[in-house]
């Protein structure tokens, strides 16, 4: 309401010209806005010149140096061995379940499906009243999932043992955005779901009431991702976006902690390292990067000039050593996280590879893609 | 003026934050590089697409049934 105010004072306004209005208006200040601003945009840009140079203080060396006396990693063979069919369009977004079998993954013609993926068996289909069903999850306990897109919503659906019962029924709306659904994921338990949007913010709810318990502000554009940190690190997460940056939020204050701006494009995917101390990142600018949380800066980039189209989706392996990424190009490229090279280049999908999971227990991973299909792979 | 006032709030929330994010804590990188290694080291051997298991124990590879024909 306070931002309708102001658009409608707008247009009066910038006819009366601000010289009309009194001095004593200007609360609390005694010097004209338009200084008042100067000043604030100088110190803005002088903090973010310090920012960098107390970042620079701790850049003592690069970590592929570091990783020179690791072991190099063997030669990598990873076959398909699922290849999932059933989807009628593009695959945009997968996950696993606990149980390190069962997969639900959504596609841009409405369709949610949940796989069993040892069998390749199609145990739930449910068909959402929207298209581009850009984010979907599976609940910690295995009993739900949770997807949305161009509905504006995150909605959760309890899975029935009776593979008769209509899902869609017992369907719950829980999160409301004002923009697209991009990506959402439970938190620890199946109570509460974090969401983030093309409104530009995150937003954490309660699955059972549907109560919104905090938003995160600071986003510029599109949120495009979001990962949870993982439960030994505590209460944060990571969110990629248009605005090129990746940010780290307090879930419990709302706060943004620590901000990352080195992509040259859109963030489409982030994911935490498993210690927890550093997350990676894919982007439209044809890379992937390492950001250690703790020494608060980049520490990799996964490069190559043959590399030119965007990474739409990363995960590590169980030990962090290997980066998988998912890319527009329809290949998989493998990389050694510590020495920053990579290891192995994955073929098999027809179109753009657009969304990416390591299976929990790090056997193997699964990629969907625009061809409709998803490949489980290891 | 009322669109300066919400550019002067955004632009005062602005230089809070970074205020913020200059002054955390922060560690060298060859320590923090050290130790995201270290954890690698730790888990290469749990980690079965770093150290491949056998197939018998991989849940998505055929298993290899012998049959013998008399």
């Amino acid at each position: 309401n306070f931002c309708v105010i102001f658009i409608t004072f707008e247009g009066f306004l910038s006819r009366a010209g601000e010289a009309n209005f009194p001095l004593a208006k200007m609360a609390a200040q005694e010097v004209q806005p338009s200084e008042t601003i100067a000043k604030l945009k100088s110190e803005s840009e002088a903090l973010k010149t310090k920012l960098e140079e107390e970042r620079a203080k701790l850049h003592d060396v690069e970590l592929h140096q570091v990783a020179e006396k690791v072991d190099p990693l063997g030669q990598f063979v990873m076959k398909t061995r699922r290849t999932l069919k059933g989807h009628g369009n593009k695959v945009l977004c997968m996950d696993w379940c606990k149980d390190k079998r069962r997969i639900v993954s959504s596609s841009q013609d409405g369709k949610v499906i949940v796989w069993d993926a040892f069998t390749t068996n199609k145990e739930h289909a449910v068909t959402m009243p929207c298209t581009w069903v850009m984010a979907c999850a599976y609940a910690p306990s295995g009993c739900a999932v949770a997807c949305g897109g161009l509905d504006n919503k995150c909605s959760v659906y309890p899975l029935s043992l009776d593979k008769n019962e209509n899902l869609a029924a017992k369907k719950k709306s829980v999160a409301m955005h004002t923009n697209y659904l991009s990506a959402c994921s439970f938190t620890n338990s199946d109570m509460q779901i974090l969401t983030s949007s093309g409104d530009g913010t995150c937003a954490l709810w309660d699955v059972e009431s549907g109560q919104l318990l905090q938003s995160f502000h600071g986003h510029a554009a599109d949120v495009l991702c979001l990962d949870l940190a993982p439960s030994e690190t505590g209460n944060t997460f990571v969110s990629g976006g248009c605005d090129k940056k990746a940010n780290v939020w307090d879930m419990r204050s709302g706060q943004c902690i620590q901000s990352f701006e080195t992509h040259e494009s859109d963030i489409n995917s982030v994911r935490y390292y498993p210690s927890g101390d550093a997350f990676a990142s894919g982007s439209d600018d044809a890379t992937c990067r390492l950001y250690d949380l703790r020494a608060d800066r980049e520490v990799a980039i996964y490069s190559k000039e043959s590399i030119i189209f965007g990474a739409s989706s990363v995960d590590f392996s169980l030990s962090g050593r290997l980066l998988f990424g998912g890319y527009n190009d329809y290949t998989i490229n493998v990389w050694d996280v510590l020495k920053g090279t990579r290891v192995s280049i994955l073929f098999g999908h027809e179109n753009r590879v657009s969304t990416l999971r390591v299976s929990p227990d790090g056997t193997a991973f699964c990629s969907g893609s625009w061809d409709h299909t998803l490949r489980v792979r290891e | 003026m009322s669109n300066n006032m919400a550019k002067i709030a955004d632009a005062r929330k602005t230089v809070e934050q970074l205020k913020l994010e200059v002054n955390i804590d922060r560690m060298m990188v060859s320590k923090a590089a050290a130790e995201l290694m270290s954890y690698c080291e730790t888990h290469a051997k749990e980690d079965p697409l770093v150290t491949p298991v056998p197939s018998s124990e991989n849940p998505f590879r055929e298993k290899k049934i012998f049959c013998a024909i008399l």
